[in-house]
């Protein structure tokens, strides 16, 4: 099956391209129709690509919940400049080389006037190639790898970033660390680290070495272990001996639940312990350890407490019968800046939307749209900026996260104090 | 100090752990002279067998114990009945180190159909309990599970030692020809001695509910250590089990502490790799 695959694959790419330069002439031609008369019955089309088949088709489904429910709203009110939105839907399954045949099939096939995606990095990269060749403005929602927006892509012009960057995950970890003492009363000056031998450990103790000095932690240890340890009470005494005013961790779940627990049988309360989501978010945490799990915090993209999210949540939940999730959170958003951007620019025209883009700005509301739901409160693409000592492209720097506290038994949003309705609890109970 | 007094607890509870692991594979391979490849599945499976009947059943962890061993034993005397025993007559090692490996992709991939990838566990009211000794705390879930292979290192080493049917499996271990030649029934022996250690993985398995998530891929970790536990405890014997597996337990937890725990595991493999080649070398120095 395979073998047959792979015979078919430079087939179907020779095909893809021969659909390019059809669609590409085609693509001006509609462009010329574009200032005559019929253009205002056609509709907008937004491009996705997302995995909806494979391993990661549930992350996929979440996040074009989002996408759906922000074209109905828009839709309702009549579209955008009297012409309704369409989502054309792309299937990357979790691979790269898909990705790449997916965007082209999309923008010279289906003739999508916009693209939003994808929820793995390297995927994003291939498609924003594609976007770039044939100058369709392209944002994503989710993918937070750093590398995406720098130096080595100054040149993708028609790329943006919605999210928060993975180094700014981190840093909003450290000043959720600095801005807790307000509440608790307690200034955090000592951090550990606690994760996985992997490259998501590796990741999270440089990023918090970037940072660790401008924010006055001081880090007093790197604790790891291989992923599915099969016990980690060693680690957890290495980690009382240090003695941390808190513990920054990256695990997947059963490690995750692993380390809780043998916390809780070393008798071992650290007081602070902030996670970059990952395991610790994984719904089976809170089931597997029930009342054990209580005071651990994690970074979240949005959460359902949220005070500028509470409202759309609760309709979300209506009807798809979930909560909202970061990823839907953060497309739902995508969908209304193109909106914001379209009708700036006043055509569907690549280098036009390209342009309204880089100088849109969205302070709190959406224009006929709701307040951004999201934890900040302005969305602003900067076209070059510094990030820790390199230049980075047109992200959105007023992007931030969240940090959430498990409470009782659920999430509960403690961070940024302005969008939060929960207080830290303050030593984590555990228990 | 105290954390040393803590370290060595819970590398005696560790260890004791990868004892009971180590003692069911050491029965199968000290009387059928294979190494069973898929003991971590096996752990596996008493997971979800215990999982199972709490969930169903609502029968608590400790007291399906005997139960999961049961099933297990009958489950292990199944598969060398109906796998083991012909590929034996083949008297091919390579034959049966990959019935054993593939009979571990088996039972894990099966878990992953029928149970799905997530992460279970089951809670009960005791198994977050710690008991403070002084300035040591224990965890009651594995005080227990030490407690349990206490009672089976004694029960198994007079098993062996005193009843006919032990009498009958250390002949067939140290002589199979000679064993059939007295009128034992070899057959019966293998079939006796998988199913009691793939109950022992059973019995580990359960214990192992109550500090551990289950997961189908949970016992690959496990099952290593137990073949450590094996060969540096001496094939067959009860008692090197027993205290192979506490020193496993312990070089684990001091290493971690006097050096480093992200070494331990590496600390672990090259002490393991030093002992088989010092090991051999006093055999070729004996002949």
């Amino acid at each position: 099956m395979k073998k047959f695959l792979k015979g078919l694959l430079p087939l179907a790419l020779a095909a893809t391209m021969f659909a390019g330069c059809a669609g590409g002439s085609q693509g001006t031609a509609e462009g010329g129709e574009t200032t005559g008369t019929e253009t205002s019955g056609e509709t907008i089309k937004i491009g996705t690509i997302y995995a909806m088949s494979g391993d990661k088709a549930a992350i996929g489904e979440n996040i074009l919940r989002g996408i759906d429910f922000a074209v109905e709203e828009i839709n309702k009110q009549g579209g955008i400049n009297g012409r309704m939105l369409e989502v054309v839907r792309g299937d990357h399954a979790g691979d790269a080389a898909t990705g790449r045949s997916e965007a082209e099939r999309l923008i010279t096939q289906e003739h999508v006037d916009v693209m939003m995606g994808c929820h793995m990095s390297t995927v994003t990269e291939v498609v924003a190639q594609v976007c770039q060749q044939y100058g369709v403005p392209m944002i994503t929602a989710i993918s937070t790898l750093d590398k995406l927006s720098d130096e080595e892509h100054a040149a993708y012009d028609y790329f943006f970033r919605l999210c928060p960057l993975n180094s700014i995950y981190v840093e909003d970890m450290l000043k959720y660390l600095k801005d807790s003492s307000q509440q608790t009363g307690e200034e955090i000056k000592t951090v550990a680290i606690f994760t996985d031998k992997a490259a998501i450990g590796q990741e999270l103790i440089r990023c918090v070495n970037l940072f660790a000095d401008q924010y006055g932690l001081e880090v007093v240890g790197e604790v790891d272990y291989s992923g599915g340890a099969a016990d980690l009470s060693a680690q957890v005494l290495a980690l009382k001996q240090l003695n941390p005013d808190a513990i920054l961790c990256d695990s997947y779940v059963n490690d995750a639940v692993l380390f809780v627990n043998t916390l809780k049988e070393q008798n071992y309360k650290p007081k602070m312990i902030v996670a970059k989501a990952n395991g610790f978010t994984d719904p089976s945490f809170i089931t597997q350890l029930g009342s054990a799990a209580n005071g651990v915090a994690s970074v979240v993209e949005f959460n359902s407490d949220l005070t500028n999210g509470a409202e759309i949540n609760k309709e979300f939940k209506e009807v798809y019968g979930v909560d909202m999730n970061g990823h839907s959170a953060e497309s739902y958003t995508v969908v209304w800046l193109f909106k914001a951007a379209i009708e700036k620019a006043g055509s569907t025209d690549g280098e036009a939307v390209k342009k309204a883009l880089a100088e849109l700005v969205i302070d709190g509301a959406f224009d006929g749209g709701r307040n951004i739901i999201l934890p900040y409160s302005k969305i602003d693409f900067v076209d070059e900026y510094d990030l820790a000592g390199s230049k980075h492209y047109r992200d959105n720097t007023s992007a931030s996260v969240a940090i959430a506290q498990i409470q009782d038994g659920a999430w509960k949003t403690v961070w940024p104090f302005e969008f939060s309705s929960s207080q830290i609890a303050f030593p984590a109970p555990l228990e | 100090m105290d954390v040393l007094l803590q370290a060595i607890v819970n590398g005696i509870l560790l260890g004791g752990f990868y004892a009971l692991m180590g003692m069911g594979q050491n029965i199968i391979f000290g009387v059928m002279k294979i190494v069973n490849f898929c003991h971590g599945e096996m752990l596996m499976v008493g997971m979800y067998l215990t999982y199972m009947l709490y969930t169903y059943a609502g029968i608590d962890p400790y007291l399906a114990l005997p139960l999961v061993a049961l099933i297990m034993f009958f489950l292990g005397a199944v598969i060398q009945h109906t796998l083991i025993t012909p590929s034996l007559k083949t008297k091919s090692f390579t034959n049966l180190l990959f019935l054993t490996v593939g009979l571990g992709l088996l039972l894990s991939n099966g878990a992953l159909v029928l149970f799905g990838s997530d992460y279970k566990s089951i809670r009960t009211s005791y198994s977050q309990t710690t008991i403070p000794i002084g300035p040591v705390s224990v965890a009651l879930p594995r005080l227990i599970s030490f407690c349990v292979l206490i009672v089976v290192t004694i029960a198994l080493f007079t098993f062996l030692k005193y009843s006919t049917v032990g009498k009958q499996i250390r002949a067939v271990s140290q002589n199979p020809v000679g064993a059939e030649v007295c009128g034992i029934n070899v057959k019966r022996i293998y079939l006796l001695t998988y199913g009691l250690g793939i109950a022992l993985a059973g019995i580990a398995g359960c214990l192992l509910t109550q500090f551990y998530s289950i997961f189908p891929t949970a016992g690959a970790g496990f099952g290593f250590r137990a073949l450590i536990v094996v060969v540096v405890g001496g094939l067959g014997s009860i008692p090197g089990a027993f205290f192979a597996g506490i020193l496993l337990g312990l070089l684990e937890q001091m290493s971690a502490l006097f050096i480093s725990p992200s070494y331990s595991d590496m600390i672990v493999f090259i002490t393991f790799i030093v002992i088989l080649v010092v090991r051999q070398l006093i055999i070729m120095r004996r002949k």
